[in-house]
C-alpha cells in the first residue's frame, strides 16, 4: 500500500554499468545517479497517499517572547482540519537537541526565534492547512532579546536561556601552547586582522519534508530526509515519550543536505502528528521560505586575529578570537566552534599560541552543521593573516607558507602531533608549479580594458570524524540474498556525496562482483545497523572500513561453503561475478544455488568499526575534548584562484579554479571531482555572494530571488589535482574528502582579489561595492 | 480554481474580456504568477495573452519595427529584426531573468510591470520606443516615457491593453547596454546603462540618448550630460564629466541589494566603458 523505497540499481543503470567490475580506483559513475537526474528516485518528499494527512507548522514570528498562551479553538472548528496539536500534545520531554537537549519540539515556555514551532495543524488539503494555520491565535508576550555578539555578551543582556549558568555563553573554549600570548611580544612582525563571515544557507534542492504512520500495534515509522536516522531515532523516542523500539526511521537519499539536516528537523513533528492520527499516514513539506525560516545555517563569525613572525617569515605566536552566533539552539554550535579552534591557526606550525573560542545563544537564526563546520570561517580568517604577513615582510605568498607549513610528524597550532599521512608539502609543491601560478605575472597583465586581474593561493586541512570521546562507529552488514546479489545494508546516510556508491564498489572490489551482482538497502533503522551520522568527513571511512571486514568474513564464508560443497580444498576456489569457481575444474556453483544451500544467518556478515582517536589532550577542558578536540586524521588541499576584477563596477569573476588535495588513496575520482566541484561552488558562493541577513531575528534574504546562490554562469572551470596518497588507517588508504574542498574558497578568492586590489578584504561575501572600497584602497596605497 | 482563458484573436479577446471584468490579463505570467503567488493579486479569472495572434507579430512596418507585445523575448531574440537593427535591445533582452523566463517574459509585461529594474525599458527610451494601445475600435500611440508614469503606473485606460512597440529606423552606429546584477543571470538589476546614438568617423558624439535603469523610481534620462556630451570624444574625461551630471539626475535607493551610494558611483562608472 504505502510506497516502498526501491533499492535496486535501475535497470538502464544495470544495463549500461552492470557488467563493470565494482573494483576500487575505477572511475565509476555512481549508482544513484541515473536514477536522480531521471527523476525516478524516490525522496522522502515524493510520498503520496489518497488518505494522506497535511501536516503544517505554526512558528511564533517573533524573535524572543513569553508564551502565554495558544488559542486554537477556531482552526479546529474548521472544515478539513483533522486536529490540531500544541505543546500539551506531547507525552515526552518535548526537548530535542544533539549535545544539550534545549530546543522545544512545540513551544511551551518561551519562544527564542522566530522559526520556532508553536503549533501543528492536521489537515485533509493544503488549502484548509494554510487556513487554519492563520486561524491559530498565539498569545505571546515580547522580550526584549539579543542579536548580535555584543548585545548578547554585554552585562545585564536578556538571557535566551535562563538556566544557562554562562549566561549566553553557550561554550567557551581556551587552548594555550608555548608561550602564549607573550610571545607576541617577541615577534618581529606582528600582524593583525578583525574578519566578519556571513551566515550561510545550504539551499538544498529538497527542502525538509518526510512521512509518517502510526500503527498502534507496529510503531512509529517516520521516513524523512535526514542525515542521522538512528539518532533522530533516539531524539524522538525521547522528545515525545516513546520507547527507542518504537521509533523506526527511513531515511531516503536526501534531496541534498550538506549538514542542515544533521538532527532533527520536521522529524519530531512528524511524530507528534502521526500519533494523533493512528493508521493514516501524515505528510509534511516545508516550502522555500518556511524552509529559511526554520532550518541552522552556517554560523555567522567574528575573529580577531594577530599573528606574529620572525623577520625570515618563521610565524611565531598567534593569538586568535572566535565568536560564533549559535543562535538559540545549541544544536551542534559548541562542536562547530570547537573545530574552529581547532583549525583557527591553519596548516602551520606555530610554537606558541593562545586560541579562545565562544559560541553564543542570541535570538537569531539557529547556527547549525554546515560542510566544513565551523572550518570555512577561520580559514578564510588565517589565509587572511598569512597574506597580510606575506605582504608586511614582502614575501612570496607561496614561499612564506612552505616555511611554515605542517608536515608528517609536526605539532598542530593546537600542539598536537600529526599522527596521519600528510601531504600538504605536495599539494603546495604543485600549486606554486602550476602556470596559474609560475605565469601569473603575464596573465594578470593580459587583462582587458577596465579589468584587474589576481591570483591568490590558500590552504587547507579538515580534521575527520567525531574526536576523542564521543565514539565514531559504524556498524556493516552484508548479506547475499537468496537471489545470489550482495547487498550492502547501508546504515549511514548518502545525502549525496555517494558515499553508498562507494560502499558497492568497496564491496565489488573484495568479492569480485560487477554491479549487476550488488544491491543496497538504504538506511532505515529497522534494517540496517547504526553507523553514526552522515558528517564529519567520515561516511566513507568509517563505513568503509566496517563493510572491508565484514564482506572479507562473508567472502571466507562464501568461498569455504561452496569447497565444502564440491568436495575441493578452499585454496582452489574464487570469487567471479554471480558465482563461485574452482579454479582447477573450471566447475561453478552460482550465488544463487550457494545462497539456497546457506541459512539465513550464515549469508550474513556484520562488522562494527571504532575510527581511531587520538589520545592528546592538548586542554584540559573537559568540555573541549567533549566537543571532539583533538582530531587524529586530517586531509590537505591548497588551492589557486585567478580573478578578475572590474574597476567600474567591482564585480569579480573567478576565472579558474584549481584544487590540489591529499585525501589518501582515492577510490573513485568521479566521485570525488563531485565532491570538489561541489564543496567549491558552496565556498565560491560563501566568498563572493552568499549572506543571509537578519534584523532583529528576522532573516532579511528570506528567499533564492534575494539570497544569492551562484548559478552556472558564475562558476568557473575547475581542476583538480590529486597529490598521492596513503593513509594506513583509512579503507584503501583513503580519508574523507568532504568538506575540505568547502573550506578553501573564501580563503583562495580573497587572496585573488587583494592581489587585484592591492588591499585586501576582511569582510565577506565580497560584495561589489567592498571590491570598489578594496580598489580605493589599493589606489591610496600605490599613491602614498 | 481560477478559470484560464486562451483567445487565439482579439476579436475573441474583446467579448470574454467583456463577460469577465474581474478578469486579469497575462502574457508570460513571469510577473503576474509570482504577485498571485505572493497574496499581492487575486484574480477572479485570467486571460492569456499567449495566443493571440495580433500580439505575438514581429515584423517591419515602413521605416519603423513592430514588436509583439506578447512575443517572447526568446522570440525576439531569434529575430534578426531585433538582434541586428537594435543591438542595444538585444543586449538587454539576453541579460534578463534565465532561458527559462525568457522563453515565457514578454515586453508588454515589462512595461506594464513598469518596475525601475526592467531591463528593457532603458533601450526603449534610448531607441524613442512608441507604445501602441488597443482597445475595441481604438489605437493609441504614446511615446515610451510619456506611458511609464511610476513605479507600477503605466498610461494604460480601462478595457485597454498593449499591442505592441514601434521602434523608428535607427541610423546609429552607437548601440550600448550593461546591466549590473547580483550574478550573472537570474538577477534584478542593481543599475543598467543604455546608449543608443550615431557618433562621426572621428568619433566626436553626432547625437547620444543615455537611459539608466534602477536608480530612480523609473528610467533615469539626463538630458545634460547628453547636451555635453554632443560634439564631443567619447574620453574618460567627457564621459566622467557626463556621468557627474546625470549622477544628479539619479535618485536611487538602499535596498538589499545595494546601497543607494553604490549605485550612484555606477551611474557614472557605467558611462566610462564607453571610452575606446
Ligand atoms: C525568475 C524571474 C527572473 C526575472 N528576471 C528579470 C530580469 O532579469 N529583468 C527584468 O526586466 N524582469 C525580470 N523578471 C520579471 C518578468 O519576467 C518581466 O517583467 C517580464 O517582462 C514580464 O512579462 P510577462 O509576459 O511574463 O508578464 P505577465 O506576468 O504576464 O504580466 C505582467 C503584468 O503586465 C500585464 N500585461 C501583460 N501583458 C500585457 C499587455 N499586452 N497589455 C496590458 N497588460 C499586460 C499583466 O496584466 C500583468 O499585470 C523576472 C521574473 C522572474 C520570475
Amino acid at each position: 500500500m504505502l510506497q516502498n523505497h526501491s533499492m535496486k540499481t535501475p535497470e538502464i543503470f544495470q544495463a549500461r554499468y552492470g557488467a563493470r567490475a565494482a573494483r576500487v580506483g575505477s572511475s565509476l559513475p555512481r549508482a544513484d545517479a541515473l536514477a536522480k537526474v531521471t527523476g525516478r528516485e524516490p525522496y522522502a518528499c515524493d510520498f503520496y497517499h489518497p488518505d494522506m494527512l497535511w501536516l503544517g507548522v505554526k512558528r511564533a514570528g517573533v524573535p524572543h517572547a513569553r508564551l502565554r498562551g495558544i488559542d486554537v479553538a477556531a482552526a479546529r472548528e474548521l472544515s478539513g482540519v483533522a486536529a490540531v496539536l500544541t505543546h500539551d500534545d506531547v507525552q515526552g520531554s518535548n526537548r530535542q537537541g544533539v549535545v544539550r537537549k534545549d530546543q522545544p519540539v512545540l513551544v511551551d515556555d518561551k519562544v527564542r526565534h522566530a522559526g520556532d514551532a508553536v503549533a501543528l495543524v492536521l489537515a485533509m488539503d493544503p488549502a484548509s492547512l494554510a487556513r487554519a494555520l492563520e486561524l491559530i491565535r498565539l498569545d505571546l508576550d515580547p522580550l526584549p532579546g539579543v542579536f548580535d555578539l555584543d548585545q548578547a555578551l554585554a552585562p545585564g543582556a536578556p538571557l535566551v536561556h535562563g538556566d544557562n549558568p554562562q549566561g549566553n555563553l553557550m561554550l567557551a573554549g581556551q587552548v594555550t601552547i608555548g608561550q602564549g600570548l607573550d610571545a607576541l611580544d617577541d615577534c618581529a612582525v606582528v600582524v593583525q586582522e578583525v574578519f566578519r563571515l556571513p551566515r550561510q544557507e545550504h539551499a538544498y534542492l529538497e527542502t525538509e519534508a518526510g512521512w509518517a504512520l502510526w500503527d498502534p500495534d507496529g510503531g512509529l515509522t517516520i521516513t524523512a530526509s535526514t542525515q542521522t536516522p538512528f539518532r533522530d531515532m533516539a531524539e524522538v523516542a525521547e522528545a515525545l515519550g516513546l520507547e527507542r523500539d518504537q521509533v523506526r526511521i527511513k531515511a531516503p537519499y536526501p534531496g541534498g543536505a550538506f549538514g542542515g539536516k544533521d538532527g532533527v528537523s520536521v522529524q519530531s513533528l512528524l511524530g507528534l502528528a502521526a500519533l494523533a492520527a493512528p493508521g493514516v499516514p501524515v505528510k509534511i513539506w516545508l516550502d522555500r521560505q518556511e524552509s529559511f525560516i526554520a532550518s541552522p545555517k552556517r554560523h555567522p563569525a567574528r575573529l580577531a586575529y594577530r599573528l606574529g613572525a620572525g623577520q625570515d617569515g618563521t610565524l611565531q605566536a598567534l593569538h586568535a578570537v572566535l565568536h560564533y552566533d549559535t543562535g538559540p539552539y545549541d544544536h551542534l554550535g559548541g562542536v562547530v566552534a570547537t573545530l574552529g579552534l581547532e583549525h583557527s591557526g591553519g596548516a602551520y606550525v606555530i610554537p606558541h599560541v593562545h586560541l579562545e573560542t565562544y559560541a553564543v545563544y542570541t535570538n537569531n537564526p539557529v547556527g547549525g552543521a554546515f560542510r566544513g563546520f565551523g572550518v570555512p570561517q577561520v580559514n578564510a580568517a588565517m589565509e587572511g593573516m598569512m597574506e597580510r604577513l606575506a605582504g608586511r615582510l614582502g614575501m612570496d605568498p607561496a614561499k612564506l607558507r612552505q616555511k611554515n607549513i605542517l608536515r608528517p610528524g609536526s605539532l598542530t597550532p593546537v600542539g598536537v602531533t600529526l599522527d596521519c599521512s600528510v601531504g600538504l608539502a605536495d599539494c603546495l609543491e604543485q600549486a606554486a608549479g602550476h602556470r596559474l601560478w609560475t605565469r601569473r605575472r603575464p596573465w594578470k597583465a593580459a587583462a582587458g580594458p577596465h579589468q584587474r586581474r589576481g591570483v591568490g593561493l590558500a590552504l587547507a586541512l579538515h580534521g575527520m570524524g567525531y574526536g576523542p570521546v564521543v565514539p565514531d562507529v559504524a556498524n556493516a552488514k552484508i548479506e547475499l540474498s537468496d537471489q545470489g546479489r550482495l547487498v550492502v545494508y547501508c546504515g549511514v546516510v548518502d545525502m549525496g556525496q555517494g558515499n553508498a556508491s562507494t560502499y558497492l564498489q568497496v564491496a565489488g572490489h573484495l568479492l569480485n562482483q560487477d554491479l549487476a551482482h550488488l544491491e543496497l538497502v538504504l538506511p532505515d533503522t529497522a534494517r540496517t545497523l547504526p553507523s553514526g551520522s552522515s558528517s564529519a568527513s567520515r561516511t566513507t571511512f568509517t563505513y568503509g572500513r566496517a563493510l572491508l571486514a565484514a564482506a572479507g568474513e562473508l567472502k571466507v564464508r562464501l568461498l569455504k561453503r561452496a569447497a565444502d560443497m564440491l568436495m575441493v580444498p578452499v585454496e582452489e576456489m574464487t570469487l567471479v561475478p554471480g558465482a563461485v569457481r574452482h579454479l582447477t575444474s573450471g566447475r561453478e556453483l552460482s550465488l544463487k544455488d550457494l545462497a539456497g544451500f546457506m541459512a539465513g544467518e550464515e549469508r550474513v556478515a556484520v562488522h562494527s568499526f571504532r575510527a581511531p582517536v587520538s589520545p592528546q589532550r592538548p586542554s584540559d577542558d573537559p568540555g573541549l575534548t567533549l566537543h571532539g578536540l583533538p582530531h587524529r586524521i586530517f586531509s590537505f588541499g591548497a588551492q589557486l584562484c585567478g580573478v578578475e576584477v572590474d574597476r567600474l563596477t567591482g564585480r569579480v569573476r573567478v576565472l579558474s579554479l584549481v584544487t590540489f588535495c591529499d585525501v589518501g588513496n582515492v577510490i573513485n575520482r568521479q566521485v570525488l571531482e563531485q565532491q570538489v566541484q561541489g564543496g567549491a561552488a558552496q565556498g565560491l558562493g560563501y566568498a563572493l555572494w552568499e549572506r543571509m541577513r537578519s534584523r532583529e531575528g528576522r532573516i532579511i534574504e528570506n528567499d533564492l530571488s534575494t539570497y544569492i546562490i551562484p548559478t552556472a554562469g558564475d562558476l568557473p572551470d575547475m581542476e583538480l589535482v590529486v597529490v598521492p596518497g596513503f593513509e594506513p588507517e583509512g579503507p584503501f588508504g583513503m580519508k574523507g574528502a568532504g568538506e575540505l574542498p568547502t573550506d578553501l574558497p573564501a580563503a583562495a578568492v580573497a587572496a585573488a582579489v587583494a592581489d587585484a586590489c592591492g588591499a585586501a578584504p576582511n569582510r565577506f561575501p565580497i560584495t561589489p561595492q567592498v571590491v570598489l572600497e578594496l580598489l580605493h584602497q589599493g589606489a591610496a596605497r600605490n599613491l602614498a | 480554481m481560477t478559470r484560464v482563458w486562451l483567445p487565439s484573436s482579439l476579436e475573441e479577446l474583446w467579448p470574454l474580456w467583456a463577460e469577465n471584468p474581474g478578469a486579469a490579463l497575462y502574457a508570460g505570467g513571469t510577473d503576474l504568477l509570482v504577485r498571485r503567488r505572493a497574496g499581492l493579486v487575486r484574480p477572479e479569472a485570467l486571460i492569456c495573452l499567449e495566443r493571440v495572434a495580433e500580439l505575438g507579430r514581429i515584423e517591419p512596418d515602413g521605416p519603423e519595427v513592430f514588436l509583439g507585445a506578447a512575443a517572447s523575448f526568446s522570440r525576439l531574440l531569434s529575430s534578426p529584426l531585433v538582434t541586428e537593427k537594435y543591438p542595444v535591445l538585444a543586449a538587454a533582452l539576453q541579460r534578463i531573468g534565465s532561458p527559462q523566463v525568457r522563453h515565457m517574459g514578454t515586453l508588454g509585461g515589462n512595461l506594464v510591470t513598469a518596475s525601475p529594474a526592467g531591463d528593457s525599458l532603458p533601450p526603449l527610451y534610448t531607441l524613442d520606443a512608441v507604445v501602441e494601445l488597443v482597445a475595441v475600435g481604438a489605437t493609441r500611440r504614446v511615446p515610451i516615457a510619456e506611458f511609464i508614469q511610476g513605479p507600477g503606473q503605466v498610461d494604460l485606460r480601462p478595457g485597454e491593453l498593449v499591442s505592441g512597440v514601434r521602434l523608428p529606423a535607427t541610423d546609429g552606429n552607437l548601440q550600448h547596454f550593461e546591466k549590473v546584477g547580483s550574478r550573472a543571470a537570474l538577477a534584478i538589476s542593481i543599475a543598467s546603462l543604455a546608449v543608443a546614438g550615431r557618433l562621426s568617423d572621428q568619433g566626436e558624439v553626432l547625437q547620444i540618448k543615455l537611459a539608466w535603469g534602477s536608480v530612480g523610481p523609473t528610467v533615469v534620462c539626463a538630458p545634460a550630460a547628453e547636451a555635453a556630451l554632443q560634439g564631443k570624444k567619447l574620453t574618460p574625461e567627457t564621459l566622467a564629466a557626463a556621468g557627474e551630471l546625470a549622477q544628479q539626475a539619479a535618485s536611487p535607493i538602499d535596498d538589499l541589494r545595494a546601497s543607494r551610494e553604490y549605485r550612484l558611483a555606477l551611474v557614472k562608472n557605467l558611462l566610462l566603458r564607453l571610452a575606446p
